[in-house]
């Protein structure tokens, strides 16, 4: 088993200042890490476009192909990446999620694929359910909670135990796949492939590839842990 | 015995899916400025009224 610092100094300004160094360290299988390192990735490019720091370290994915299919996504993220300016993802990421003025092209809400609107019941339900977990929104942007990005970061927490570090590996396993059941498996599929048709996707289209792909192999994980 | 079974297969399972290649190694950002975090304690205020950040908007808004 990996034991993982769950954060360095970097991330300290992250996840709210307190609690940060009494559940610093948690015993998670190295499996885990690297499902944390794709919840993350997902979570950092959804909630906003990607910094100098996290374009380097997509450029850095270019080339690395391994014949698995969220490898060859990975890879194609990486060249993609290695070939786009920062001001270009940015232009591309307005128009996806925001638009010039008519609204974007996306809405990654639960609420929205599920029911048609925004902040609807699987919104109550999943602030129920983070209120019982223990999380809540930094308010560092404007987005409600049932945003992808948003879902995307809780399963990083509940997966590196940064979130339920009292919990049991038996605890934290099922309550990653409750959490990935409930609001998140019954409408990331659609939500990725709508991303990946966008018109205006380019590097949102590999990351929505891997988004389908990861979360496809999750689920089918989930029911192996079962 | 079943338990070490299950949790092999598992990791074989995401092995194969690629999960736990070299590229998911790679691609570690750092979650910085991020949008969750853990709940701060209830102030113990019995009545169940906190002055959550919607409640302020409401008054905000509506001016009392």
């Amino acid at each position: 088993m990996t034991a993982v610092t769950v954060r360095d100094g970097t991330e300290q300004s992250a996840i709210s200042g307190n609690d940060v160094s009494s559940s610093s360290t948690v015993d998670i299988p190295g499996e885990d890490v690297l499902r944390a390192n794709l919840y993350g990735l997902l979570a950092r490019m959804l909630t906003e476009p990607p910094g100098e720091q996290t374009h380097d370290i997509l450029c850095g994915l270019d080339g690395e192909e391994d014949g698995t299919a969220i490898g060859t996504a990975l890879a194609s993220l990486g060249t993609v990446a290695a070939r786009m300016p920062i001001s270009a993802v940015e232009e591309e990421f307005t128009k996806l999620f925001y638009g010039f003025g008519a609204g974007g092209e996306i809405h990654p809400y639960a609420s929205y694929y599920l029911t048609g609107f925004v902040y609807e019941k699987p919104l109550a339900d999943l602030r129920h359910d983070l209120t019982e977990i223990g999380i809540e929104p930094t308010g560092h942007n404007n987005e409600p909670e049932d945003h992808m990005a948003f879902l995307c970061e809780v399963m990083h927490g509940l997966v590196t135990g940064t979130f339920g570090s009292g919990w049991d590996r038996a605890e934290r396993a099922r309550r990653q796949q409750d959490f990935f059941r409930k609001h998140m498996a019954p409408w990331a599929d659609a939500f990725f492939a709508d991303l990946e048709a966008a018109d205006s996707a380019v590097l949102y289209m590999p990351l929505a590839a891997l988004g389908r792909l990861f979360f496809a192999v999750e689920a089918e994980a989930f029911e192996m842990a079962a | 015995m079943a338990k070490t079974d299950k949790k092999t297969s598992r990791r074989d399972f995401l092995k194969a899916a690629g999960v736990t290649g070299a590229a998911a190694g790679a691609a570690a950002v750092v979650l910085s400025g991020e949008t969750v975090k853990a709940a701060s304690p209830d102030t113990g205020n019995s009545a169940g009224y906190r002055e959550t950040k919607h409640v302020k908007t409401y008054y905000e808004l509506a001016r009392f």
